[in-house]
């Protein structure tokens, strides 16, 4: 009834966050809301490894990422760096995070988000030549909004469909 | 708790390995193709998760079709049928015109144009970040296309394919930062580069000196110099030319033609461009010349 003891639920709320992640908005919206996208997938990446810490591994956050290049079109292993990075922090203290408010726990992603994206951009602007900026912060913001939401949907989700 | 320590220790040191791996995938990208093979791979599983996110639109412009009310059929015929009598008009001419344009060119000793094949293809995803300017289409290299094809929509050039897969590839629009078509002004003939800006609906012509003759609204077409695209495609306009005093070049803003953000089907040429002679002249300068008349 549960097969790989309900692994395959982990894997599917990542797919539904990549889809998520490269969903893009109508042509008639303003182009500047593409900052404004939360970080889904490290986002659901981090609530599995804060929960559940044996079934998260450090390598499969880095395939994630690989997949995560692949649909954004950055350089092939740096998404994988970044989301590994985010599950090490996640795996090291999921004892504290846990007794962590909502409140709390995104901030400590937000800040995570920050790190990370600003090492995104600056790779890219070192490869490509793209420009850095403040918007860096736009969606590690968002993120941290979308964090109880995040939250909310995987708790539900695990209540009827049970992963150990 | 020792295990725990123990594991602890150890994710540190993979954490290690798997940065450095992607230290080294990173450089293998930036300085090699080694790694395209893989992403070509990589891509093709993630085909469903590309369609499934561009799902709304593709659902979209079905249920547009069913729910379209009659009035609404109606007038897109009409529409439709005074731009199929506009185009035919244009098309009359065509056929004499080509014939007496391979003739002139035949005098003048150069290679007919040739008209490549096309494919229409579909528009499956798009990149989502705001300053990547990439596209997911329905074709492969099961279809034919090549790397490197030049793509068009109807009413100008579009990008070019930059990877191939089975099944789909990868096309990067003009206005990406990292593309460059060599071009020219339809009016005066001045030659120069149209590089993407990254910003969604601008262009640049890049090292066009002060002096140059160009103006707001004229038309910036392929040269077919370089060998990468055919020559005579419409890229876009001239929006806007700014001069400053102490610069050498005009910065000179362009706004392409193609519709960048709304076409979802796109025609890829097959056919490669032809080859440019030993001298990299464009063809109709360097096999124009009569012989004898070099000094």
């Amino acid at each position: 009834m549960n097969p790989f003891r309900g692994g395959w639920l982990i894997l599917f709320t990542l797919l539904c966050a990549m889809v998520l992640a490269i969903l893009h908005l109508p042509e008639t919206w303003p182009d500047w809301l593409g900052w404004l996208r939360p970080a889904w997938v490290a986002l659901v990446l981090f609530y599995w490894v804060m929960e559940l810490p044996d079934r998260v591994g450090l390598v499969a956050a880095w395939m994630t990422g690989l997949a995560v290049d692949v649909l954004q079109a950055d350089p092939l292993g740096l998404n994988g760096a970044l989301l590994a990075a985010i599950t090490w922090f996640g795996w090291r203290f999921y004892e504290r995070l846990r007794m962590y408010t909502w409140l709390q726990q995104g901030a400590v992603i937000a800040m995570l988000l920050i790190g990370t994206g600003t090492v995104h951009m600056v790779v890219l602007a070192l490869i490509d030549g793209r420009g850095v900026g403040w918007h860096v912060l736009a969606s590690p913001l968002m993120s941290f909004f979308a964090w109880p939401m995040v939250l909310l949907a995987l708790h539900a989700l695990r209540r009827r469909i049970p992963v150990s | 708790m020792k295990a725990l320590f123990v594991r602890r220790s150890g994710a540190g040191y993979l954490l290690t390995g798997l940065l450095l791996l992607s230290a080294t995938t990173l450089a293998l990208e930036v300085n090699t193709r080694l790694l395209e093979p893989l992403r070509v791979r990589l891509a093709s599983l993630l085909i469903p998760i590309f369609v499934l996110a561009e799902a709304p639109y593709l659902a979209g412009g079905g249920l547009g079709d069913v729910v379209a009310t009659r009035e609404m059929l109606l007038e897109r015929n009409a529409a439709q049928a005074e731009e199929i009598l506009a185009l035919s008009r244009m098309a009359q001419q065509y056929e004499s015109l080509k014939s007496e344009n391979d003739r002139l060119r035949a005098l003048l000793g150069s290679r007919a144009r040739v008209t490549s094949r096309v494919l229409v293809a579909e528009l499956i995803g798009v990149t989502p970040h705001p300053e990547t300017r990439q596209i997911i289409i329905d074709k492969g290299s099961e279809h034919g296309i090549l790397p490197d094809a030049p793509v068009i929509d109807a009413h100008g050039l579009f990008g070019r394919v930059i990877e191939v897969g089975a099944y789909t590839s990868r096309v990067l629009l003009v206005t990406d930062a990292s593309h460059a078509v060599p071009v020219q002004l339809n009016r005066t003939g001045v030659r120069s580069i149209a590089a993407g800006t990254g910003e969604p609906f601008l262009l640049e012509l890049e090292n066009v000196p002060i002096t140059t003759d160009v103006r707001e609204g004229d038309l910036v077409e392929t040269s077919g110099l370089g060998g990468g695209f055919p020559s005579g495609f419409p890229v876009g306009r001239v929006v806007s030319v700014r001069i400053e005093s102490t610069a050498a070049f005009a910065i000179v803003g362009v706004t392409p033609l193609a519709q960048l953000d709304r076409a979802r089907h796109l025609l890829i040429l097959l056919d490669a461009p032809p080859e440019l002679p030993a001298n990299g002249l464009p063809e109709t300068q360097s096999a124009s010349a009569p012989e004898g008349n070099t000094p």
